[in-house]
């Protein structure tokens, strides 16, 4: 059981490269941080930083209050899970899970037993003369899994564990590493690009881009508040719609002259994005009160069952706006729709990609309170 | 077979014939001629047939000194043996060491270090041979085991191998090591040499063969007739003091000197193939 503390990690590379520009972040016992972010943000450097295979430009890490910039790997008492597996191609599966606790002297009769539970957990037990080569993608993972819990570590590390599989599988051991989590209540850092993933297994999330952490939180807290335009374009799927504005008195004027009343508090004049996620655009009715009604044209629609997806076009503005419609929906390609944009659901962006705050909303206390 | 044609098949197949007989030809005639006496050898053209000596030549040969030799073959069998096994070995251990820190250390003029050693494959023992002689005899190794084997022990070519396949060892690996507690000494023996069991394989062969087909070098420090090698003796069976050529013997020596190679190639082939096509692992 583990606590971990990072306070302003950096990293620079000899080369000059720096690939962490001072990262802080408090994990407490038992919890489940996804790190998330494009490729180059950083976080797979994080990862290998908390592993230990990297050294610390500067900065502390500290497990349970004890500073481990120092320490080598086997010392921390953390385990990985690497995107590609890494299990040693020679050894069976028992091999593979034992081969740390052999490293550390465990009696036999120990290591036995170990071995034993956890592949009863991972339901490994027919597998554990097999070598890496004759399992499949999903039973490798599994034998990968497993060479990290049998360990018992304080910190578990993922490294995109679930790429290599298929998507099918992927939503599978997905479930499945959320559950044994949960269940062992380990303390566990999880780095991914797919935001799915990361919306679905973490208890808070870490957005990262460029080597900062953008923002920090619950999924469900980024996803109705993102700090910055990156976190708001990065989480969701279909992406939030962007549409470029300008400020004006009493709310903002899309490119086409439509005014959109929000108490959002920028200096007149000034260029900012507005975004709104294609899940919370719906067709006006005389009823609720919108920021303001949109006339578009649908130009494409892509039925994904439940849903239906339209690609629509706002006259004067050249980027899509997309629209999350019931999948009974009647739309037909080129048919005209008004959409209401919802006072509640719309975020603005400054031109530097940061959120504003808007007067009368619980996100202006949200943000102040960060 | 790319094109399905039969008068190509034959074609190919005939020449492939040819060229069998062609190589296999002086193996049989120096296998067939080994059973035959001294005189029949000199009294007829070369026999293709078996004659009835053979029994008698291989065991005078085996059993005691003979001709100009001053020892018997079972030594000089044990000689290039012990000498083939050692470079073929000491080869392997070094070049194993050489490429490990190479590859999976970082310290100062690193590359420096490979280039240094690879561009000693530029330099065949034959060239740097008199400097060598002259080291080796300081020493006092001359007509010894050490003095034979040593100065060929370091290889280029072995290191470059090695240094090629752990390159392709992919960095998690050794990453997930580390993690598990295994320090540079425990990855090695736990990890990378049991990775490199098909790699040994293959060198093993082709530095056993190196070490036993080597002439210059014991032909020019070894004096003592209990560290000639087989190779070396056949050339001197062939200038016989007393005037007749002893071919019988020569052949039977010659069809001993090439068990031994046939026996570790026939032995390591099927993982000899694997190290060298199945980089993948």
């Amino acid at each position: 059981m583990a606590t971990l503390r990072l306070d302003g990690i950096r990293k620079r590379y000899p080369n000059g490269m720096t690939a962490l520009h001072g990262i802080d972040l408090s994990v407490a016992d038992g919890e489940l941080i996804v790190v998330v972010g494009p490729s180059g943000c950083g976080k797979s450097t994080l990862l290998r930083i908390l592993a230990g295979l990297e050294p610390i430009t500067a900065g502390e890490l500290a497990i349970n209050g004890r500073r481990v910039n120092e320490l080598e790997p086997a010392a921390r008492d953390i385990a990985m899970v690497f995107q590609n597996y890494a299990l040693y191609p020679h050894m069976s599966v028992a091999g593979n899970m034992a081969y740390a606790l052999k490293n550390r002297g465990t009696p036999k009769d120990e290591i036995r037993r170990r071995v034993a539970n956890t592949a009863a957990l991972l339901g490994l037990d027919d597998l554990l003369e097999r070598r890496p080569r004759q399992l499949s993608g999903g039973q490798r993972q599994r034998v990968a899994m497993g060479r990290a819990i049998i360990r018992e570590p304080q910190v578990f590390l993922f490294d995109e564990p679930l790429s290599n599989l298929d998507a099918k599988l992927r939503v599978q051991m997905r479930l499945e590493i959320r559950r044994l989590q949960k269940r062992l209540g380990i303390t566990s850092v999880y780095v991914t690009h797919d935001q799915v993933e990361a919306m679905t297994l973490a208890d808070r999330l870490v957005v990262m881009n460029g080597g900062h952490v953008e923002q920090c939180g619950t999924p469900m807290a980024l996803y109705a508040r993102p700090a910055t335009r990156f976190v708001a374009s990065f989480l969701g799927s279909p992406a939030m719609n962007f549409l470029p504005v300008t400020a004006h008195a009493g709310g903002v004027v899309l490119p086409n002259g439509a005014q959109v009343a929000l108490p959002a508090i920028l200096p007149e004049g000034d260029a900012a994005t507005l975004g709104i996620r294609p899940e919370h655009l719906v067709e006006a009715t005389a009823s609720e009160e919108a920021a303001a009604t949109l006339d578009v044209t649908v130009e494409m629609l892509e039925p994904l069952g439940a849903d239906t997806l339209a690609y629509t076009r706002l006259p004067g503005v050249e980027t899509w706006l997309v629209v999350r419609l019931d999948g009974a929906h009647a739309a037909r390609e080129g048919q005209r729709l008004s959409l209401a944009l919802p006072v509640a659901h719309c975020h603005v962006f400054d031109a530097r990609g940061a959120r504003v705050p808007m007067t009368g909303r619980e996100d202006a206390e949200a943000l102040a309170a960060q | 077979m790319r094109y399905r044609r039969p008068g190509l098949d034959w074609l190919s197949h005939g020449l492939l014939g040819l060229c069998c007989l062609l190589f296999g030809l002086p193996v049989w005639l120096a296998v067939t001629a080994s059973t035959h006496t001294l005189g029949d050898l000199y009294s007829q053209t070369a026999p293709l047939g078996f004659g009835d000596a053979g029994l008698d030549n291989y065991r005078e040969l085996l059993g005691g000194a003979v001709g100009g030799l001053g020892t018997d073959v079972t030594t000089l069998l044990v000689n290039s043996t012990l000498m083939a096994l050692g470079i073929a070995v000491g080869k392997i251990a070094i070049s194993v060491l050489a490429a490990y820190a190479i590859v999976f250390f970082a310290f100062p003029l690193r590359r420096l270090c490979f280039w240094l050693i690879f561009i000693t494959l530029m330099l065949p023992v034959e060239v740097r041979i008199l400097p060598t002689f002259e080291v080796v005899a300081d020493l006092g190794l001359l007509d010894s085991y050490a003095g034979l084997i040593l100065p060929l022990i370091a290889s280029a070519t072995a290191t470059f191998l090695m240094r090629q396949f752990y390159l392709t060892v992919p960095p998690e690996l050794v990453e997930a090591a580390r993690i598990d507690g295994a320090g540079p000494w425990r990855f090695l023996r736990d990890i990378l040499l049991p990775l490199s069991k098909t790699n040994f394989a293959a060198l093993f062969v082709i530095m056993f063969l190196y070490g036993w087909n080597q002439y210059l070098w014991p032909l020019l420090i070894t004096n003592d007739a209990d560290y000639l090698t087989i190779v070396v003796s056949l050339k001197r069976l062939l200038t016989s003091a007393d005037g007749l050529v002893p071919w019988h013997y020569v052949t039977a020596t010659a069809v001993l000197a090439m068990l031994p190679p046939i026996g570790v190639i026939l032995l390591m082939q099927r993982y000899f193939v694997k190290g060298l096509v199945d980089s993948e692992k």
